[in-house]
């Protein structure tokens, strides 16, 4: 230590920064160190790099050193992590993401399990699943309930909801606790009624199926359900295999008396059963996606603590990445090669499922207070990501925010550990019982994040809302 | 000049121990009324609850949902709710009054119709065994140990499918792990006090009918044909095939409340309502290994973790939970480490009544517990 060395604050005023950015379009020409004043805040920053892009409309930019984001002076920033001004800097600039505000709520009958955006040219609409047993679909622009699937009695689901999603703009598949997948048609012409009918009820599941995935272009979907199976389906009739009869209500007394209740008129739907079934998981499979640029590989989430990878044309497990802990959601970040995972221990797992890596986690996003049921990625950015939790949150995290962590204390893993940028609470709740205990009243259960529409979210509520950023960019 | 606290054996912190249960994930509200009891389902997806409105309410573990309920009884509390310890089946086993409940809880995504199927083949081959029962039993004259029947339409139709009534206000039911044998204790039934069921031939007996003392709680051992008995004071544990006494456990409790047998077989903790929470470990000593007082009122429920985390519990009407550490090894010369990890604290006290019943997760150190304050809470 220099106790003695004059003018330390004059010394310290300037520090030699390096600016560097993992956002390709917005790559600075040189890249030598620059002598900054140690009083800039994020904003002169901002002015600055925009300044040596010569945008010609300026971006607002958020500055990482050491993957912690600068709220304060650099001066500030420095003498509270102990940094010393001597060195060069790096600093890291990314795309600022501004604040989302809420736009738009969506009111149904009882709790919303699931939502899904179909965003094209000519229209955004949200599809909601829920625990009355129905699905919904709404206008974006003036929240308009468009329409609703039909009751348990007309051919309906007999049970909640658990998950939905576009197959095109004319077709959903969901599913739930009656063991089934669904397959829909939605006609939405200009000047008659919207409509949702069925057209398909796939069997095989033994308990509830709490994830779909779909795969347009070859009309397939994934399913994760709690009998410990991942399914794998066809949505057409012709090439789907025939149900297995010990499975369908009329297998069941129970459902066969409740169906004496239905409609007489009511045309029996075409049932079939699955592609293949895929076995390995011990617990409860929570989620699965399609790999982004490949159908013919899985994963899957499951209780039992592990991301699985399937090889779908061969029904193979291909490889088992298990955690600490039971897992609720999945997604995948396709560019940056990772899948994030939501546990009930509160954060966010993102591991590497590729064959090359060795790490169980790559990374830790901490800061829910209760299970992370959902999880989406940010249509804008690859680092982005959403989820959604049971204690009543959404959060919003940019995983170049993240900091070193010693394994071991307080219970974490060790290793990279992220925190979130902005948190979203439900509207029209009160502040106490945003936080509330156990989540009561407000818990999230599904969330997705379209460029255009905003970050959309479903909860114990009975709400879908809309959060998106307003204002300038 | 050694410290002498050097020399104890250093214990392990609790931050060494996960993963166990530290925070409320969930709240279950709607009964009126004390809930006196918990189970979560074979599945792990599930928890049944009853409580002193007379309803069996089924709820998702992990949202707090509520999939499904049944009033059991107008004027009798449901004191004791258990589902059946089978993959195989879906049979919630609750008693109210004198009488227990079989019920397979229609249109939950358990209840496929496989599931189904075999559950009303369990519910019903009784009544086959029943109706071709040789006429030379012992009792024909006097009145039935029980009453196995099928109950009324109203009952029938939401799945409630087989009643068996005994003499006197069922208090505990509890399973032996193949889920054919049960028995119930009803404390004030004087020689009926603990019955042992047989639910395939709806068949009831009564082997313990000279008891000393008023049976409080009752268990099956998990992997032996034994059984152990609790009466204020004592517990007893029974050879069944050989019909003999086995072992005197004398914890020194003045009012036993509840007991739980280690998944190994060879310990019991023990809880009372003066308060104590005692380890047994059989092998050792017919007193206590370790007394544990952590309660400010009485101990109402005490239970081991079932699916290998060496966790256990106990429940009281201060209105917390306790979350223990406790390793058993299989080593004879070796004592088990106890380790107190959590108390966990929400449950509202009311009418002096605290937290009444606690269940664990088959795997996850997940437990659920049942309140006075007619709430149930999800710990994880
Ligand atoms: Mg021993």
């Amino acid at each position: 230590m220099e106790l003695d060395a004059p003018n330390e604050s004059e010394k310290t005023s300037q520090v030699r920064i390096k600016l560097t950015t993992r956002d390709s379009d917005v790559q600075l020409l040189e890249t030598a160190p620059i002598l900054v004043s140690t009083a800039l805040r994020r904003y002169a920053l901002s002015t600055l790099v925009n300044n040596l892009l010569e945008s010609e409309k300026p971006v607002p930019f958020e500055f990482l050193i050491n993957g912690q984001f600068l709220r304060t002076s650099i001066d500030e920033f420095l003498t509270a992590n102990g940094i010393s001004a001597e060195r060069t800097l790096t600093v890291e600039y990314v795309r600022a993401l501004i604040p989302p505000v809420h736009i738009s709520s969506y009111e149904h009958d009882d709790w919303v399990s699931s939502v899904n955006v179909l965003a094209t040219d000519s229209r955004a609409r949200i599809l909601s699943s829920s625990y009355d047993g129905l699905l919904r679909i709404w206008n974006t622009t003036n929240t308009d309930l468009l329409a609703t699937s039909p009751s348990a009695r007309d051919n309906g689901h007999t049970a909640a909801v658990k998950a939905v999603k576009w197959l095109t703009e004319k077709k959903i598949a969901s599913s739930g606790d009656d063991r089934t997948i669904r397959i829909w048609n939605y006609v939405e012409d200009e000047g008659s009624a919207a409509a949702i009918t069925p057209v398909l009820e796939l069997y095989g599941h033994k308990m509830t199926v709490g994830d779909i995935a779909i795969h347009t272009p070859t009309s397939q979907i994934l399913s994760a359900s709690a009998d410990g199976r991942v399914g794998l389906w066809s949505t057409s009739k012709t090439t789907a295999p025939t149900a297995p009869t010990s499975l369908l209500p009329t297998a069941s007394s129970s459902a066969n008396k409740r169906r004496k209740l239905a409609k007489a008129d009511n045309k029996q739907v075409s049932q079939r059963g699955p592609l293949s079934m895929l076995d390995g998981h011990t617990d409860v499979v929570s989620s699965t996606i399609f790999k982004h640029d490949d159908p013919t590989v899985g994963y899957s989430a499951s209780w039992d603590h592990s991301v699985r990878t399937w090889d779908l044309t061969t029904s193979r497990l291909v490889d088992t990445r298990t955690t600490l802990h039971p897992l609720l959601s999945l997604t995948e970040m396709p560019q940056v090669s990772l899948l994030a995972t939501g546990t009930t221990a509160r954060h966010i797992t993102l591991l590497d499922p590729r064959a090359s890596s060795s790490k169980v986690s790559a990374l830790t996003l901490r800061g829910h207070a209760n299970a992370v049921s959902s999880l989406a990625v940010d249509p804008k950015s690859q680092f982005g990501l959403l989820s959604g939790s049971h204690d009543g949150s959404c959060r919003v995290w940019d995983i170049r925010s993240v900091r070193s962590v010693a394994s071991g204390g307080g219970g974490g893993d060790g290793g990279q550990v992220g925190e979130s940028v902005y948190v979203i609470y439900r509207e029209g709740v009160e502040g106490v019982k945003q936080r509330a205990v156990g989540g009561e009243g407000v818990k999230v259960f599904g969330v997705d994040w379209r460029e255009g529409v905003g970050i959309v979210s479903a909860g114990e509520d009975k709400r879908v809302q809309v959060n998106r950023p307003e204002g300038k960019q | 000049n050694i410290d002498p606290e050097s020399l104890l054996p250093k214990l392990p912190s609790p931050d060494e121990l996960r993963p166990f249960p530290t925070v409320c994930a969930n709240i279950f509200r709607d009964h009126q009324g004390r809930v006196r009891s918990v189970s979560v389902d074979p599945t792990g997806t599930l928890v049944a609850s009853g409580a002193d409105d007379g309803y069996v309410r089924v709820w998702e573990m992990l949202t707090g949902r509520q999939l499904w309920n049944k009033k059991l009884s107008d004027d009798e509390a449901v004191d004791v709710v258990t589902w059946r310890p089978s993959k195989d089946t879906a049979i919630i086993a609750a008693a109210a009054g004198e009488t227990v409940y079989f019920t397979i809880p229609f249109g939950l995504h358990t209840v496929n119709p496989e599931i189904e199927q075999a559950s009303r083949e369990v519910l019903d081959s009784g009544f086959g065994y029943q109706a071709n029962k040789p006429t030379t039993e012992t009792n024909i004259n006097k009145e039935p140990t029980a009453t196995w029947s099928r109950p009324s339409t109203s009952l029938t139709n939401d799945g409630v499918l087989l009643t068996a009534s005994v003499r006197s206000t069922i208090k505990v039911i509890t399973w032996h792990r193949r889920g054919d044998y049960f028995a119930t204790v009803s404390p004030k039934g004087q020689s009926h006090a603990v019955a042992i069921h047989t639910l395939s031939k709806h068949l009831t007996q009564l082997p313990f009918r000279k008891l000393k003392g008023l049976a409080q709680t009752a268990q099956f051992h998990p992997s032996k044909p034994i059984f152990f008995v609790a009466t204020q004071r004592n517990i007893r544990s029974y050879d069944l095939s050989a019909q003999t006494l086995l072992k005197i456990m004398q914890p020194g409790a003045r009012w036993i409340s509840s007991i739980d047998v280690h998944p190994g077989g060879d310990n019991l903790i023990v809880g009372s309502y003066d308060r104590r929470l005692l380890w047994h470990d059989m092998d050792l000593s017919t007193k206590p290994y370790k007394t544990l007082r952590y309660h400010q009122k009485a101990i109402r429920a005490v239970k081991f973790h079932q699916g290998g985390l060496p966790l256990f519990a106990d429940a009281s009407d201060d209105g917390s939970l306790q979350i223990f550490h406790g390793k058993v090894v299989g080593d004879l010369m070796e004592n088990a480490t106890i380790v107190p990890l959590k108390v966990l604290r929400g449950h509202v006290e009311k009418g002096a009544l605290g937290v009444l019943g606690l269940d664990w997760h088959p795997r996850h150190p997940w437990c659920v517990s049942a309140g006075a304050d007619g709430s149930c809470r999800v710990w994880c």
